[in-house]
């Protein structure tokens, strides 16, 4: 698969849910049990949750194997570069864990838990791995495939990705890396005086 | 919790529903005069540093700045696709606020529309129940009505002029200016009057853009009027001035009370005076009347928390709740005297309801600044305002009267351009690279005042202390929408003319309400046929009743209401004061 070819989601869907071990209609029942091979993939996780909030498992949304996907999927929507941490060094999987923790809305945490789901089932499609285990290459491929269909709402994994950057980019953008080491952003201290375009030179370089 | 007891059984010489701009200050002129007063406000009084932590990083708050998961704020969709009341619906939410109570800084100043509802049509009615009430949150645009307003009948024909012009009240805009502090640039406009600013923000560098590129269309852009104190206030020892600290675009408001705010500004230093005495968790549900004189004699309220019912006696009543709740309790005063209401032998109360329309608007990007290094755009009370232009000079062919926009742009704590498409590395160095190069603005333009734009008293919905509920009859009518068509367009050229890449145009209209500047429900004018109040905000029908808040308005103008408010409420009061003392009242 390339992000470049063009994709028939609608047609790949009816795919991957007929391979998938699941039963085609299930699509919208919570998330089965964990699999052997996400629970191997979480605790072999170099970026699993620190021990303080390990400790507190008990009261987590996502299992060990859902945090590590969506610590995957929130980097690969905000990554890491040579200008700043990207969201698994923000803990957005964390931040995101907590907001749906404490939701009254069950269409969201139902949303995460099959939208989950489906990007393994979709992984497994495409490239005959988990999400986790896929190459970078392979995960930026396949989120394009739903960056590409946004208009589908009427699809879960579409709201799923619809959802996910949403979160991540709030998660993000509100972290200490975000808001300081991303963004540089000047603002929210003591002023003596008011800056404006004077004081910042021209506009035109 | 009880409130701690103030002397009810005493005659007060005035007092004063509602804490907020109006009310705060009626009671700095009435104190000032020597008259002893007692304001009621319905809401607490908060310990408003606490809720506003105007400073606080969004990572150091358990939910980034955002509601709280039990509490819910409607959003526009919301608005769109249900009827009032707005509880229904929402039963998982053990608060649910209006669309501006989004933030965890605003969460207990806005009340929670379960308590408070109300009927008839989509009304994003935002209100404040605290003491100070919506001043505590306010935008802070602080500008002048001309005589562009005052007369408008006699510029176009249309509704009523003014009691007053504009030189009756510019003595009284000058006081305003010079007790509570406003920052701005001096431009000579007759149509939007300058204030007297103390030390004026900065533009940022898109902004200037934008200023240098409409100068040849003959519009004007000049630095948002704040009223906020930059230079600090000698006389007043509860405000700082402004540190240009803090993320003023934040929904909140300014803990250190450099923005405008009732309670600073007004009320303590009233109370300083020894002449005022305030009762919050008041709730007023009547103004009583003296059956044998046809006067006001008081006000009826109940205990918000503990649901006592109280009465209070004063030889002078000022109503300043805002302009629907003040209508509302008009409604509320029936008697055999009165059977339609108080003030209300017109029939106007409640109605020629009128506001600002505001949706359209438009987003761009200054290319020169793509990429450039951060700066720092944050911090200042407002970016800047694009004034009126319609209707001045020119007739417009499709609609009456005007429109300003209220604009920023630059970096801000939270970056614009994340609905940018796509995601991965590429998202994240547009986002960075484009922060401080974008530029926005909206505008607000004056809704007509109409009769058949009204609300009445619902006959079965009951807040929550058993007083029955506003019911709706508003909509915006041709003139506002054949206006917002305008906006549009004009926003969009205006941004081609500076030379900026357009992200968006919106041409949606946001629901009725969405300007927080509703006005018009106790009109003031000559006429008592026609109108609820003479130039000094006095009942034509009761001659110790005052209505000094919003509700007095004429026209909305498209200017920001809030100085106008106090600038005429001083007015009244000097009148008030006056007159009470010759035993006229």
């Amino acid at each position: 698969m390339s992000a470049k070819d063009p994709i028939d989601l609608r047609q790949d869907r009816r795919e991957w849910l007929k391979t998938s071990a699941t039963v085609l209609g299930a699509s919208l029942l919570p998330m089965p049990p964990l699999t052997a091979e996400a629970s191997q993939a979480a605790t072999t996780s170099l970026s699993h949750p620190a021990k303080t909030s390990e400790a507190k498992s008990n009261a987590r949304f996502f299992s060990p194997a859902q945090h590590a996907l969506v610590e995957e999927l929130s980097e690969t929507i905000i990554p890491a570069d040579s200008h700043s941490g990207g969201a698994k060094a923000a803990k957005v999987a964390d931040y995101i864990d907590q907001v749906l923790r404490e939701s009254f809305d069950d269409n969201q945490k139902a949303l995460w838990r099959e939208g989950l789901r489906l990007i393994d089932v979709m992984s497994q499609h495409y490239h005959g791995k988990s999400f986790v285990n896929a190459t970078p290459e392979d995960r930026i491929a396949l989120l394009t495939v739903l960056s590409d269909h946004v208009q589908m709402t009427d699809l879960p994994e579409v709201r799923f990705f619809v959802e996910l950057k949403r979160m991540t980019v709030t998660g993000y953008y509100t972290s200490k890396i975000g808001i300081h080491d991303e963004l540089e952003y000047k603002g929210n201290r003591i002023l003596k005086e008011y800056v404006g375009c004077d004081d910042q030179g021209p506009a035109s370089s | 919790m009880a409130e701690p007891e103030v002397n009810l059984t005493r005659k007060y010489d005035a007092v004063i529903i509602g804490s907020g701009a109006a009310g705060g200050m009626a009671a700095h002129v009435l104190t000032s005069h020597g008259l002893q007063v007692l304001l009621l406000e319905a809401g607490k009084k908060l310990p408003i540093e606490q809720e506003l932590r105007s400073m606080e990083w969004p990572y150091d708050n358990a939910h980034r700045g955002f509601l709280p998961p039990d509490s819910h704020s409607l959003s526009f969709n919301e608005y769109t696709i249900r009827n009032p009341p707005y509880g229904p619906g929402f039963e998982k939410s053990k608060h649910l606020h209006s669309y501006i109570g989004s933030s965890d800084y605003l969460k207990n100043i806005v009340v929670d529309e379960r308590d408070n509802p109300f009927t008839g049509t989509n009304y994003a009615w935002v209100r404040a129940r605290c003491l100070g009430g919506k001043t505590n949150i306010w935008g802070r645009l602080a500008l002048r009505l001309s005589d562009y307003d005052f007369k408008a009948k006699t510029r176009d024909g249309y509704g009523e002029d003014w009691p007053i012009s504009y030189g009756e009240i510019a003595p009284y805009y000058d006081k305003v200016d010079l007790y509570l502090g406003i920052t701005g640039v001096k431009e000579n406009l007759p149509y939007l009057p300058d204030s007297i600013f103390q030390r004026p923000t900065k533009l940022n560098c898109a902004e200037v853009t934008l200023k240098q590129g409409i100068q040849k269309m003959g519009r004007v852009l000049t630095q948002y009027r704040a009223g906020v104190t930059s230079d600090g206030l000698k006389h007043n020892k509860y405000r700082s001035r402004c540190y240009g600290r803090g993320a003023c675009e934040r929904k909140g408001g300014c803990d250190i009370h450099a923005a405008f705010d009732s309670p600073t500004g007004l009320i303590y230093p009233a109370m300083d005076t020894g002449n005022l005495t305030l009762r919050t968790n008041s709730v007023a549900r009547e103004i009583t009347v003296d059956p044998q004189t046809g006067k006001a004699s008081g006000v009826h309220f109940v205990d918000s928390q503990t649901m006592k019912d109280y009465k209070v006696h004063a030889r002078v009543v000022i109503v300043a709740a805002s302009t629907l709740e003040s209508a509302r309790l008009l409604l509320l005063s029936k008697s055999r005297l009165y059977p339609n209401g108080l003030a209300n032998s017109s029939g106007h109360v409640g109605h020629n309801f009128c506001e600002h329309v505001m949706g359209p608007g438009v987003a761009g990007r200054a290319k020169n600044l793509v990429g450039k290094p951060p700066t720092l755009d944050d911090g200042r009370p407002g970016g800047f305002y694009l004034t009126r232009f319609r209707n001045l000079a020119e007739k417009h062919p499709k609609f009456i009267r005007g429109y300003g926009f209220e604009g920023g742009s630059g970096s801000a704590m939270f970056p614009r351009g994340t609905d940018t498409h796509g995601f991965g590395a590429s998202f994240k160095e547009e986002v960075r690279k484009n922060q401080g190069a974008f530029i926005g603005m909206g505008a607000f333009g004056e809704v007509l005042s109409r009769y058949e734009n009204y609300v009445e008293l619902d006959p079965v919905v009951k807040d929550k202390w058993g007083i029955p509920s506003l019911r709706f009859h508003y909509k915006f009518g041709d003139n506002e929408h054949r206006m917002a068509e305008d906006m549009k367009e004009t926003a969009q050229e205006m941004f081609e003319a500076a030379g900026f890449e357009i992200v968006h145009v919106s041409s949606r209209v946001l629901t009725e309400g969405w300007s927080i500047h509703e006005l018009g429900t106790a009109r003031m004018g000559n006429d008592p046929k026609t109108s609820v109040l003479n130039q000094f905000e006095q009942s034509h029908d009761v001659k110790n009743l005052f209505v000094v808040d919003g509700s007095a308005f004429v026209n909305a103008s498209c200017q920001n209401p809030t100085w106008t408010i106090m600038a005429l409420c001083w007015r009244s009061c000097d009148y008030l004061a006056e007159e009470l003392q010759k035993g006229n009242l």
